[in-house]
């Protein structure tokens, strides 16, 4: 819990762009992959961090409220930012016709990402559903350069819904777990056997998650079995994306004080083990990322 | 022969609201604006600052979901959180004051004395004028809009405007059957403009889960949608009253601004569109010259309600 008195966030640094679309296409079930042109981002960019995405012609006045999008890949170099989103309503349909040379208006990036602390020693986890996969991939992508030991874990409908295999390899991460509904393989008890087999020896010290409300109740147990730290990142419907609309947090009436934000305290919370609760990434005393 | 070219007639952006002068008729609408988006735009260069919405005590907001898009616009609930009076004081205010711009501070409250014990805490403040936001239920009175009984509107404007020597702004919700007379009763309460208007209550429901989409089941309504509607309703309140209107109600462009002020509006503010667009003010601002004088118009103030009537 926080008060509505958020602090200043001192990690987002965002700027308003038009991004050239450099590629928009279906990789599969209802899933988009989507490259930018957006350089500051790329040059910005946290993993675990966000842009609101105006899906908008010229003179369009729909879809009225930008998207938040996950970055899922991004390189300073090039000045490319990859996203990929799920077509699941009017608006990510519109965003799903606009052609490579087209703009799209992006805000960001935004939002307090992953803590990964420092490398050495770090076993870590990611354990995502869905689309949730794509606030994990650049965090998973950034322990393994640093050296840590990384399993995933990718979850999904179908198998044709699976999207991040090829992306993990390239960021040289090969323990690399799928299950999905139709193999019968998701189920979170199985599956929490299945990661207690599998590293029973060298369990991690960092979990992060995404994407499934159930996945990230297992993430809470296996962090409490395992000693380890668990970060989950939160999806929300939002407007500002920058924390002065309110429109993402939860209230509660009675306690006269206002949730956390995800946009701006989040999305990224730390689970708290001694109130199995999660709290505002930063608000405890750790190693700063190095 | 070379005809000599007379310079462009300079154009004046400035605009009166009671007491106050605006460099321009621009500004935030309450609630869809921060001093954080002073990060991306220049808010130094807008008519005024408008703050979320402050109650005395310290509340949270609704529960989740608080927002959902519409056709052409948005619903919220988000409930008006509020940190209270010593957490405006020392946290939001001063970031709202380290602007050039005016800061309009918006008054929320349960009952008539919350608003004026809001202003009595505020006054020594450096503040530009109050805003009264009037769609807030009424707790002393079966918690009934204040802003939906022109008499609770006359009385909460009275004692607000007794209370302080700024001007005072009351904004009215547009969910009444005669938005004039509530306007009326403001401005008999001594009120130095009305902004016209606030959203309007909608909702939208899940059809596979049976619930309602908002946590809190209805909401606002804002965005381009509900453009007309707002622009009806300024046009009326302006033919009923003597003091300036804001209009408020999904502008998204320099010309939606140019219809409000010609319906009557003195100035305008601009709500849901800085979410997809905060640069939005900026750009009416930069446009306003150029729209002025493409209307053979020099200053805001002519422009305001010069719709021609039909023939």
């Amino acid at each position: 819990m926080t008060d509505v008195l958020s602090a200043p966030s001192t990690t987002s640094n965002p700027v308003l762009a038009a991004a050239r679309v450099i590629q928009n296409r279906n990789i599969g079930d209802r899933y988009w992959q989507l490259v930018l042109e957006a350089p500051t981002v790329a040059e910005r960019s946290k993993p675990g961090q966000f842009v609101m995405l105006s899906a908008t012609r010229p003179g369009e006045l729909d879809p009225v409220l930008p998207r938040p999008m996950a970055l899922y890949d991004w390189d300073s170099t090039s000045g490319h930012v990859e996203i990929i989103y799920g077509v699941v309503g009017r608006g990510t349909h519109h965003l799903s016709t606009f052609h490579p040379g087209e703009e799209l208006r992006t805000m960001g990036p935004v939002g307090q990402g992953f803590d990964l602390g420092p490398a050495a020693g770090t076993r870590l986890l990611v354990v995502g559903r869905g689309i949730g996969t794509c606030s994990l991939m650049a965090a998973a992508a950034d322990a393994a350069l640093q050296g840590a030991h990384v399993t995933t874990v990718e979850s999904a409908r179908e198998p044709r819904s699976l999207f991040a295999a090829e992306k993990y390899a390239s960021k040289g991460i090969s323990d690399v777990h799928t299950v999905t509904d139709a193999e019968g393989t998701s189920d979170p008890d199985q599956l929490a056997q299945t990661l207690r087999g599998h590293l029973a020896h060298h369990p991690p010290t960092l979990i992060l998650t995404c994407g499934s409300s159930r996945l990230a109740s297992l993430c809470m147990q296996l962090a409490d079995e395992w000693n380890a730290r668990l970060q989950v990142s939160v999806e929300a419907h939002m407007a500002c994306g920058l924390g002065y609309c309110h429109g993402c947090s939860s209230g509660r009436r009675s306690s006269g004080l206002e949730g956390p934000l995800v946009c701006h305290d989040g999305p990224v919370f730390e689970y708290d083990p001694t109130t199995h609760g999660y709290t505002t990434m930063g608000t405890h005393t750790r190693t700063p990322q190095q | 022969m070379n005809v000599p070219v007379p310079p462009p007639r300079p154009v004046d952006l400035s605009v009166t609201l009671g007491s106050l002068t605006l460099a321009n008729p621009v500004m935030p609408a309450s609630g869809c604006f921060g001093p954080e988006l002073g990060d991306l735009i220049a808010l130094d260069r807008l008519g005024a600052l408008v703050t979320k919405t402050i109650f005395y005590d310290s509340r949270s907001g609704n529960p989740a979901h608080r927002l959902a898009e519409t056709p052409g616009g948005m619903l919220n609930s988000v409930g008006i959180p509020s940190p209270g009076m010593a957490g405006f004081r020392s946290s939001v205010l001063p970031r709202y004051t380290s602007f050039d711009s005016p800061v309009i501070v918006s008054v929320g409250g349960l009952s008539q004395h919350e608003y004026w014990d809001v202003i009595d805490n505020l006054d020594d403040q450096p503040i530009a004028a109050f805003e009264l936001n009037v769609s807030c239920p009424n707790l002393e009175k079966g918690g009934l809009e204040i802003g939906t009984d022109p008499r609770e509107v006359e009385e909460v404007t009275r004692g607000a405007v007794q209370r302080t020597r700024r001007p005072i702004f009351v904004k009215l919700t547009p969910n009444v059957t005669r938005i004039d007379e509530i306007a009326k009763a403001a401005e008999a309460g001594g009120a130095a403009a009305v902004t016209v208007a606030n959203t309007f209550v909608g909702m939208q429901i899940d059809i596979e889960r049976r619930t309602a989409i908002l946590g809190n089941t209805i909401g606002g309504v804002s965005g381009p949608a509900i453009k007309p509607m707002a622009l009806y309703l300024v046009y009326t309140v302006a033919q009923a009253v003597g003091i300036p209107v804001i209009g408020c109600g999904g502008i998204c462009s320099t010309s939606d601004a140019l219809e409000f002020l010609m319906a009557g509006a003195a100035a305008i503010q601009v709500g849901t569109a800085t979410f997809g667009r905060p640069e939005t003010m900026i750009q009416i601002i930069d446009q306003l010259p150029e729209a002025f004088a493409a209307h053979n118009e020099t200053t805001a103030a002519h422009f305001t309600g010069s719709l021609v009537a039909a023939a």
